[in-house]
Parts: structure tokens; C-alpha cells; sequence
């Protein structure tokens, strides 16, 4: 595997490339799910919010998968660089997350007719938010990186059985929230000019992520670094 | 101008606040993130200043410590 040292060099040269595409991509992006995709035959223009809610989701619920590999990685076999990546994704998936819920609220006033309901997908989605809170306070406030890890690795993996249930959520109980209409290995019921402007969106927060990330990773390993300038 | 565009049907609030809210927590979450990497660089700069030229030219052999110190010097 790489060495944080190398991986730094190699992400540094791309977070260059990230800035460079963003902002057109952006552009581009809300230009088609604001404007150019087509209303919905029952919720007219709401529709519009699947555009920054669904791929908020599938962020919140990847970076929390991600988190899980990464935290039992480094607590199976010590692996230094996945403390890093699980540090330097926690925030991203937690800011999606809370993105996911509040536009998810907003769109279900006018669809459902309430901000709220104890529905089990969205109340699966709340336990997640706050399980991404319970592992930031834990690395960021436990002092002994053991004891720091041992917890992580505890909040990462009840998060991951909270992912499966998140996942089938609408599918074991009776819902106000609609089944998945996009699914990878089955049958997309999305008409492509909704799935354009969905992908597009989800391209510009895959690029935003991998921003933050290499923001974030820097830091961590100048963090790192600054410990080691102190033993010189 | 076609404001139609911007009251969708009577849903625009709905519409341009949940886009807004996005916008703002992904704003925010750079803004922050890039606020503490330069203090971080700074902060790193400032205690390699400590060090004596012999310790300074150990770390500038490494590849990281090279990076961080060329980018902190962009950054200014």
C-alpha cells in the first residue's frame, strides 16, 4: 500500500487539476437540474430537489462504507495511513448527511405535506447523522489513540449495520419514502433527462468531495509532520 | 424576463432553499477546511524558522516537508 509520504506528493498534483473543473462543472450542472430537466408529471418542479438530495445520500451513506473498511483496517492491522482517510472523510460525510436530511425535509412539505414524519428510512438517515457526530467527538476528543480507535471502530461498525438498514428500510417497512428509482445492477426507472442533470450533480459533489478530502488529508499529515519537527 | 423560472410553479421557495442550504454547508465546509490547512502550513513554517540550518536542510530532504514549506511560500 502507499506511504502517506507518497500519497501526499501524488494528491497534491491532482487537488490542482480538482479546482480547474469544479466550478464549470457546477455551472453546468445546475444549469440542467434547475432549468433544462423536465418537471415530474405528479410533484411538477420539487422534483428539482432530487438533484442535491439524492447524491447528498448516496455521499453520506459511501463515505460512511469507507469510514468502516478504513476503521477496522487500521484497528485489524494497524495501518497508519487509513486513521488519516477515516479523519479526512468524517466531516465530508457528515456535512452530506445533514445536507441529505434538510433537503429531504424540505421536499417532503410539499410532497407529503409535513417537514417531518418517524418513517424508517428517514429516521435510519438521523441515527446515521448522529453516529458520524459520536465518531468525530471520538477521534477528536479522545486523547490515547488506542482507546480512540477501539471506539471508532465500535461507532463504525453499528454505522454499518444502520447502512443496511437504511438500505432496506423501504423495502421491509411501509414508507412515506419511495423505493430507490436508480439501481445499479437492476432496473433504473428514471427517464434520462432526469438522469443526466442526477449524474451531473453527483460528478460535481464527487469532485467537491475529492477536494475537501485532499484539504483534509493535508492537513492531517502537516499534523503529523509537526509532531515529528519537535523529536528533530 | 420569464419569472416563471424562479417561482416554479409556486414551489420555488422549496426548490432554491434546498439548493441554497447545500451550497451554504458545502461553502462552509471549504471555507473551514482551507482556513485551518493555512494556518497549519504558517504554523509549520514558523517552527521550521526555529530550527538551526542543519536540522532545516535534514527535513528539506523529505519529500512532504519540501511540499508543504514551496506551497506555504505560494500561499503568501
Amino acid at each position: 500500500m502507499l506511504s502517506p509520504g507518497k500519497l501526499f506528493v501524488f494528491l497534491n498534483k491532482i487537488s490542482k487539476s480538482i479546482k480547474v473543473i469544479l466550478i464549470p462543472l457546477l455551472i453546468v450542472s445546475l444549469i440542467f437540474s434547475l432549468f433544462i430537466s423536465p418537471l415530474d408529471y405528479i410533484q411538477g418542479d420539487t422534483v428539482r430537489i432530487m438533484y442535491v438530495h439524492v447524491p447528498s445520500s448516496w455521499i453520506a451513506l459511501a463515505c460512511f462504507s469507507f469510514i468502516g473498511f478504513f476503521t477496522i483496517l487500521n484497528f485489524l492491522f494497524k495501518y497508519k495511513n487509513a486513521f488519516v482517510i477515516y479523519k479526512s472523510l468524517a466531516p465530508i460525510g457528515f456535512s452530506f448527511c445533514l445536507i441529505s436530511i434538510v433537503t429531504g425535509s424540505i421536499w417532503g412539505q410539499p410532497t407529503w405535506g409535513t417537514f417531518w414524519a418517524w418513517d424508517a428510512r428517514l429516521t435510519s438517515m438521523l441515527i446515521l447523522l448522529f453516529f458520524y457526530i459520536l465518531f468525530i467527538f471520538s477521534y477528536k476528543y479522545i486523547q490515547d489513540l488506542n482507546t480512540s480507535s477501539k471506539i471508532c471502530s465500535i461507532i463504525s461498525v453499528l454505522g454499518l449495520i444502520n447502512l443496511i438498514i437504511i438500505k432496506y428500510s423501504v423495502d421491509i417497512w411501509s414508507t412515506l419514502h419511495q423505493p430507490s428509482s436508480v439501481n445499479v445492477f437492476g432496473k433504473t426507472s428514471i427517464h434520462n433527462s432526469m438522469l443526466l442533470p442526477l449524474s451531473l450533480m453527483l460528478l460535481v459533489f464527487l469532485v467537491y468531495c475529492a477536494l475537501i478530502f485532499l484539504m483534509k488529508y493535508r492537513s492531517e499529515i502537516i499534523r503529523m509532520k509537526r509532531k515529528g519537527l519537535k523529536r528533530l | 424576463m420569464n419569472l416563471n423560472i424562479f417561482i416554479m410553479g409556486g414551489y420555488g421557495l422549496y426548490v432554491w432553499s434546498a439548493f441554497l442550504f447545500a451550497f451554504l454547508v458545502c461553502l462552509i465546509l471549504f471555507l473551514k477546511t482551507r482556513k485551518s490547512l493555512l494556518k497549519l502550513e504558517k504554523d509549520y513554517k514558523e517552527e521550521v524558522k526555529k530550527l538551526s540550518a542543519e536540522q532545516v536542510e535534514t527535513l528539506s530532504k523529505a519529500k512532504i516537508s519540501r511540499d508543504i514549506l514551496t506551497s506555504q511560500s505560494k500561499v503568501k
